[in-house]
């Protein structure tokens, strides 16, 4: 039923590992205590509940992070991942920003989700994620800390994901031996997705090449209810409730949810026909209620011909790619690694 | 409410030696939960189901008036976010009815304790190595070998000027001083081509100063840390007013003081560096808002002796008496005037065992740990006679960073990072002459830890994950600060101090870092009551 509060409980259970369980459940329970009715937003107690870690110089497990700000007006914060080579095993601050070696070397600019309004770059959740990254595609990860709804609603997102591009875009110590050109890819989950493809369809439009787009659970929507909205609504951590909430707080006031921020291939959207859109792999789980949304942007994605791979993972909820206590976690690193391993 | 630290265990081998770690292993820190611990949770693998089941209720709870809920968290104070069991109970009895003892639907197996499936949860699917799933949750392992670096956008020079930086470091440490002096003059030249507003740039002719200290005068550092008692309180008058760290660090302890008082009509506060009393006027004006009327306050102020007459502690306890006599607070002050803290003697203080006693320690513990770790160390006598007087609370604060290393490169690049970092928030700062003389206070400490040795170097500064073993193997355990005192803290922020400043919470204590990384952090302690015979040093 569309926007019922009623969760059944039971059915979550049996698809996901208890501590997955526990951990998404503690986040739906902390994002209910923080999302107010009137739109506003619990941000003290936010940053209070959010697990983050510090940046790393020393390495972890051949992964070492900084954090650098990109934006001094906008307090920009982007955290730089990089692989420790085995010529210098601790990096001094010197490394820092010591060009990379390798013909070609992939550089994923990745956006954290939160549905626009939750976590930050230094979460521990999606530091984990990013170190990952590192490893799985040989890549650098720049993981962009950008600005938040409902105190910063659109395009503030897209902005700074944008500031973030150009700054990667201009970084000489980022160029691929190769062509001394940057490699990019963009990356992102919930929120992040979308996030992506907006960067992206800016990118493309100023001319500069981005390789590859990946996301994860991206969050899209319209106006209309779709059959998996209503029929999942509640049943696997997430209600159509707290989407609207979402929606109503990054979209720019009055507007609904046929926005193109929101809904890029609907009613007030436009074709990417013709447009040089990088090749996308698009990741949804089978019990997120969005996934209808999901499903027609890669549709709007293949009638404009852009490449697009879709992987559809009938059992996964959301965050399935938090935790690699499952299947679906390590098939979707595996085509990552692939996504982006092609081009070398 | 105070909250305890139900988690820790009390660390700490049965030798003296407060460096040796601990060598039996602790079964509770085996069964963490891996793979939440990486998102930041501590949680038993053998209490998930428990997590879980509670979990459900407030989700249960929750359906009924999704509304309210928000509300109730706006007024609800929440402790330690990453002991789920913790936080998940304290949700629960905020919201929640007691439940009726359930049965269970999730079954642990006994032998491996993983789940098991059945009508509940599925199991987790073995396809990571297992030596992943249950590691041991080693702290230090994962604290002492932490660099946290921020940069801003820097120009080749700079980056040039800190490549030369660290290679003298690295010359200073390998001996190579003909070479390190021939850099300090070439870093001397590349400075003037250097931006130096902010950044790297800015400290950097603070740590070529230093450095080159070392170098031609040695490490006898008394002209570093020189300047007169008075002086020095000056300087840190003004670093006080330019930014908000010691401020937070002054607001974050009174609060978490002023709940311990709480119920108490005597109360005794014991303030290790009282400088110009700049932490107690609000801690008087709030007693003096208590509900039932404040208590009777006393307030003994230890400080650097003052030389030519003047008792200058004595002048600030007349001031603060002063202030609480024109809001009704009964108040008395006493000042005990020693050079160094470790010659402060218990009985100075006079402490009347019917009072509360809060002691309050801002950045004043890490003069205290000395260049050897040996057997009754300064750190060691103090935080004895400090739990020998039980107090109801005991307020810490310390600069986060690792300015104690042994390695002098090592302990040099911290320190450039950390420095830097403070510098570029200092930048904030449009009141002169506070930026100035709160930049100068600043440049002090650089030397210190830069060009000082042995008893000469007393910056020495170490991060919240050591004090908190430190502290916990001298009997100490953790009261958690809240949501509330976090939430005070970066409100205060928003009032006082430029975007860029950030409050985190950290396992119940909070800290104040600039664009993500920390840079002082706060804790709350209190004595353990129970102490083993054999723990108890001669």
């Amino acid at each position: 039923m569309a926007g019922s509060n009623e969760v059944n409980l039971n059915e979550c259970k049996t698809v996901v590992p208890l501590n997955t369980w526990v951990l998404i459940s503690s986040f739906k329970l902390a994002y209910n205590l923080l999302r107010r009715p009137d739109g506003t937003f619990n941000r003290h107690l936010a940053e209070f509940l959010d697990r983050k870690v510090p940046a790393n110089l020393n390495p972890v497990d051949g992964v070492f992070s900084f954090d650098v700000l990109i934006d001094r007006a906008t307090g920009l914060l982007c955290r730089i991942y990089r692989p420790a080579t085995a010529e210098e095993p601790e990096p001094n601050i010197v490394e820092l920003e010591k060009p990379v070696v390798g013909d070609v070397v992939p550089v994923i600019i990745f956006f954290h989700g939160g549905s626009f309004a939750h976590s930050s770059a230094n979460s521990a959740i999606y530091d984990t994620l990013c170190r990952r990254l590192v490893g799985i595609c040989k890549a650098v990860v720049v993981s962009v800390n950008y600005r938040r709804a409902p105190e910063n609603r659109y395009p503030c997102a897209y902005d700074d994901g944008w500031t973030a591009f150009k700054w990667v875009n201009s970084r000489s110590w980022l160029q691929s031996q190769k062509d001394s050109k940057v490699h990019i890819y963009l990356a992102g989950d919930s929120s992040g997705g979308n996030i992506a493809h907006h960067v992206a369809a800016r990118a493309v439009e100023s001319g500069i090449d981005v390789l590859g787009n990946i996301l994860l659970n991206p969050m899209f929507g319209g106006q209309e209810r779709t059959e998996s909205e209503m029929r999942l609504d509640g049943k696997y951590f997430v209600t159509l409730r707290d989407r609207d909430w979402y929606w109503r707080a990054f979209l720019p006031e009055g507007e609904n949810r046929d926005h193109p921020a929101c809904n890029p291939f609907g009613p007030n959207g436009r074709s990417l026909e013709g447009i040089k859109f990088p090749k996308s792999l698009v990741v949804v789980a089978g019990l997120d209620l969005i996934q209808d949304w999901q499903l027609a942007y890669v549709e709007g994605l293949r009638k404009a011909g852009k490449e697009v791979k879709l992987l559809y993972m009938e059992q996964a909820t959301i965050g399935f790619y938090l935790l690699p206590n499952n299947n679906h976690f390590h098939t979707v690193m595996d085509e990552i690694s692939e996504f982006v391993g092609s081009d070398c | 409410m105070l909250r305890y630290d139900s988690t820790s265990s009390s660390a700490g081998s049965s030798s003296g030696s407060l460096s040796s770690s601990s060598s039996s292993s602790k079964p509770p820190q085996q069964d963490i939960d891996g793979l939440l611990a990486g998102a930041g949770y501590k949680v038993r693998s053998s209490e998930l189901r428990q997590v879980a089941q509670r979990l459900e209720r407030l989700e249960t709870a929750m359906g009924n008036s999704p509304a309210d809920f928000s509300q109730l968290a706006s007024d609800a104070i929440l402790y330690n976010p990453s002991d789920l069991v913790c936080w998940v109970d304290s949700l629960l009895t905020e919201f929640a009815e007691p439940p009726p003892t359930c049965s269970s639907d999730f079954i642990v197996d006994p032998v491996n304790n993983q789940t098991v499936v059945n009508s509940a949860w599925t199991t987790a699917e073995p396809h990571t190595p297992q030596v992943h799933q249950n590691i041991t949750y080693d702290e230090q392992q994962s604290l002492d070998n932490q660099l946290t670096v921020v940069t801003a956008m820097e120009e080749d020079s700079g980056i040039r000027l800190v490549h030369m930086l660290m290679t003298c470091a690295e010359c200073v440490q390998s001996g190579d001083l003909s070479l390190a002096t021939s850099l300090i003059g070439d870093m001397q030249g590349l400075l003037t081509h250097v931006n130096t507003v902010c950044g790297i740039g800015k400290v950097a002719g603070h740590f070529i100063d230093a450095l080159s200290r070392r170098i031609f005068q040695g490490m006898g550092g008394g002209s570093v840390n020189g300047g007169s008692a008075f002086e020095n309180e000056i300087l840190h008058h003004h670093f006080y007013e330019a930014c908000p760290y010691l401020k937070f660090a002054h607001f974050t302890a009174n609060q978490a003081i002023l709940e311990a008082f709480d119920g108490h009509d005597c109360v005794h506060v014991v303030d290790f560096n009282l400088m110009h009393g700049l932490q107690w006027p609000a801690l008087i004006q709030a007693l003096a808002l208590r509900p039932g009327g404040p208590p009777l306050l006393r307030l003994t102020g230890i400080g650097p002796p003052s030389p030519d007459g003047r008792d200058s502690l004595r002048e600030i306890g007349l001031r603060l008496a002063e202030l609480a006599r024109s809001v009704n607070v009964r108040f008395a002050f006493r000042g005990v005037a020693a050079s160094r803290l470790e010659d402060v003697k218990p009985w100075m203080l006079q402490v009347n065992p019917k009072e509360a006693v809060a002691v309050n320690s801002i950045m004043q513990l890490h003069r205290l740990l000395g260049s050897e770790q040996t057997r009754n160390s300064p750190i060691d006598t103090v935080l004895s006679w400090i739990r020998g007087l039980n107090p109801k609370i005991m307020t810490v604060v310390e600069q986060e960073a690792n300015h104690n290393q042994p390695g002098f490169l090592d302990r040099f690049t911290e320190a450039l990072y950390y420095y830097s970092t403070m510098f570029d928030s200092l930048e904030a700062c449009r009141v002169q002459p506070e930026k100035a003389l709160a930049e100068i206070y600043i440049q002090r400490e650089i030397g210190n830890v830069v060009s000082c040795e042995g008893s000469a170097r007393v910056e020495r500064h170490e991060p919240l994950a050591k004090w908190r073993r430190r502290l916990s193997g001298a009997g100490f355990r953790a009261l958690h600060l809240g949501s509330n005192a976090f939430k005070q803290a970066s409100m205060l922020l928003t009032l006082f101090s430029a975007e860029g400043y950030s409050v985190e919470e950290n396992e119940g204590c909070l800290s104040l870092g600039w664009h993500s990384r920390p840079l002082i952090a706060a804790s709350a302690w209190q004595a353990v009551p129970a102490w083993d015979n054999h723990m108890s040093s001669s």
